[in-house]
């Protein structure tokens, strides 16, 4: 099932449904399998890149680009964090400090024990995107989820054509991946950074995202645009988008809501009869367009 | 002769009941007025057995526990150890209705991609008694309008039905499991030897066509629900009513708990010394901070807009993922409401007034 843009490339988010249950748990899929912390990276002041490898020593799984996993410490809960990277043995995730576990996440040091279990969802269509120019927007935390998908890209490079990152936060300060935006990405794909206010160690562009989005004014040629950030921003993206000639089809966004099981049985992530834990989190423009409005 | 039915007078409901019990964990109704609810039974509880009414909390808690442990953690290794549900169990008088309650919940736990373990375990372990209700057991029932009917429990392993006299049920055996309890309840009559408790086929078995009437009070409660409610609610997502029809509710989530399908839940962790336990129990969407996330924000930050959710859910939602209505008109949220809300008020105002 797929929905054509008109230019006769068609791009649908969902594929088969997420059946396969690629996890280590054996029968209950609500229990954890333990992993260890084996390496820490200070993205900014308030996220950290946890980098966990089971503790028998193998990858806990491994996951589509946009997939996500449950994380959870003993005593104090769980929730579901996009995978941003992946390597032979481990998977990383990203996590911004704005709660009680991520809190506690913060004070764990290498070598402290996590729970993990996933991968849950859906993810980026890396087959249908295939032959393609891509644009990854990203803005403040919003560039984890799109980094999964980016590595994967660089890893196929032959399967894809031009490739752009648009990304921007607070300051310098708060832009994550910085080894990736300023040393690993430039030379293997278009880099174009912002900050949202003057200061002086950045002599970068200076500016909102969906103000640069526009200045840039990418073709929508062959192209889909990839895209996550804070609420407002991707709002006003998706106008400047629009206004480019970007079709819905070829617009995709990855979504968060808050999740209890993972599974599509807990209720609470739905938006309409859609399940972002098991539907989701990864969208089009045009399949959010025909779901109610309650993001 | 139909040999998959036979006939128990009420004066021998004990004597079979009492026969279930080496072979199952028996649940039924029992104690009288508002403490009417599923009790365990042995020998001490089955004089209080009442099969007059139907339980506030319906037999849903039987298979999806308003609790209950997921797995505990060692604090020390981390180590999880997941609790064993192999117990048979037998719920005994559940009514048509809170039986597709339990189709609802069967959709929910087992189907789309993944199966909820411990709702697998105990709906496999479970054989369901249904009783008919020649007698509505709400003011406020009205399955018919839902498509149920009050007389018949299809998936039901045995389906009771009171005999017209009244003193009596005729039971019907319709699934493997239930042929299970007529080989109890066979061996029963033949112990009692010259006084069989049950009378095999004495009574006309319920075929189709030949329904017997509901003989007893039968509510005439009656709502409107056209076949493409789903698509009238939708398109009326952002209908000032949603806020009007809200106005009244306080988020008590009363209506979540006594419902038969609602299976929304909630897992926490109790955090002990020696061990942590993760556990799940019933939650509602009406409560505030059931969407809410880390970071503050709600999708769904007010009562209309969790009120819209929850109705939407049960009768557009739950239909276009599952293919069926999540509201089996039992009546019970319309009762038990403190400030009166009416789910057939909604549906009224979906299917015409709109």
């Amino acid at each position: 099932m797929t929905k054509n843009n008109g230019n006769g490339n068609a791009i649908n988010s969902s594929r088969t449904p997420a059946v396969a249950h690629d996890c280590s748990c054996e029968s209950n899929p609500l229990v954890p399998t333990l992993c260890e912390i084996i390496g820490i990276t200070e993205e900014t002041g308030d996220v950290k890149t946890f980098r966990l490898r089971g503790t028998d020593g193998q990858k806990p799984f491994s996951p589509m680009p946009g997939q996500l996993a449950m994380i959870s410490l003993p005593r104090t809960g769980e929730a579901m964090f996009s995978i941003t990277s992946q390597g032979e043995d481990w998977i990383e995730s990203s996590i911004k400090r704005v709660g009680e576990l991520t809190e506690d996440l913060h004070d764990l040091e290498v070598g402290d024990i996590l729970g993990v279990r996933g991968p849950y969802g859906n993810h980026f269509p890396v087959e249908e995107l295939k032959g393609k120019n891509l644009l990854f927007v990203g803005g403040g935390i919003g560039l984890a989820p799109i980094r999964s998908l980016i590595l994967y890209v660089l890893d196929h490079r032959e399967d894809y054509l031009r490739l752009d990152v648009l990304y921007g936060s607070r300051s310098f300060q708060d832009l994550v991946f910085k080894a990736d935006l300023f040393e690993n990405w430039p030379g293997l794909c278009g880099t174009h950074i912002t900050v949202d206010a003057e200061e002086s160690c950045w002599d970068g562009h200076v500016g909102f995202v969906p103000n640069y989005l526009e200045e840039k004014a990418f073709s929508p040629d062959n192209c889909v645009a990839v895209i996550c950030g804070p609420p407002i921003m991707i709002k006003f993206c998706l106008d400047k988008l629009a206004a480019m000639g970007f079709s819905k089809e070829n617009i995709i966004t990855t979504l968060e809501m808050r999740m209890k099981c993972g599974i599509g049985k807990c209720g609470r992530c739905n938006i309409g009869s859609k399940y972002v834990c098991l539907d989701g989190p990864v969208f089009t423009l045009a399949e959010l367009d025909e779901l109610p409005d309650e993001k | 002769m139909d040999n998959k039915t036979i006939t128990i007078t009420k004066d021998d409901l004990a004597t079979a009941i009492r026969a279930l019990l080496p072979a199952y964990n028996v649940y039924a109704p029992a104690g009288e007025g508002e403490r009417l609810a599923f009790a365990a039974l042995d020998e001490s509880r089955l004089g209080a057995i009442n099969l007059t009414g139907s339980p506030v909390i319906p037999p849903k808690e039987l298979l999806f526990p308003r609790s209950e442990s997921l797995y505990t953690l060692d604090p020390e290794t981390g180590a999880a150890t997941v609790p064993e549900i192999a117990e048979s169990t037998l719920i005994f008088g559940v009514r048509p209705c809170d039986l597709r309650g339990i189709e609802n919940l069967d959709a929910a736990f087992l189907e789309k991609g993944y199966v909820d373990s411990n709702y697998a375990k105990r709906r496999e372990n479970t054989t369901i008694i249904a009783l008919a209700c020649v007698t509505s057991p709400y003011e406020t029932c009205f399955c018919e309008s839902m498509g149920g009917d009050p007389l018949a429990a299809k998936g039901a392993d045995v389906l009771l039905t009171e005999t017209k006299a009244g003193d009596a049920f005729t039971a019907a055996f319709q699934t493997p499991k239930g042929l299970q309890v007529k080989l109890l309840w066979d061996s029963l009559a033949m112990d009692c030897g010259s006084a069989p408790a049950m009378t095999e086929g004495s009574k006309p078995a319920m075929t189709e066509g030949s329904k017997p009437a509901m003989t007893g009070q039968h509510n005439t409660l009656r709502v409107t629900k056209p076949d493409d409610l789903p698509q009238r609610l939708m398109a009326a997502f952002d209908d000032p009513h949603w806020a009007v029809l809200s106005e009244a509710c306080l988020g008590c989530g009363t209506c979540s708990y006594v419902c038969p399908t609602c299976y929304c839940f909630d897992i926490d962790r109790e955090s002990g010394a020696k061990e942590i336990t993760e556990y799940r129990c019933w939650d509602c969407c009406m409560f505030s901070d059931y969407s809410r996330m880390a970071g503050g924000h709600n999708p769904r930050p007010t009562k209309k807009e969790r009120l819209r959710n929850r109705y939407l859910h049960k009768l557009a939602y739950f239909d276009e993922r599952y293919g069926m209505t999540l509201c089996v008109g039992c009546g019970r949220c319309i009762a038990k409401c403190p400030a009166s809300l009416d789910i057939t008020e909604v549906i009224e105002w979906g299917g015409g007034a709109l």
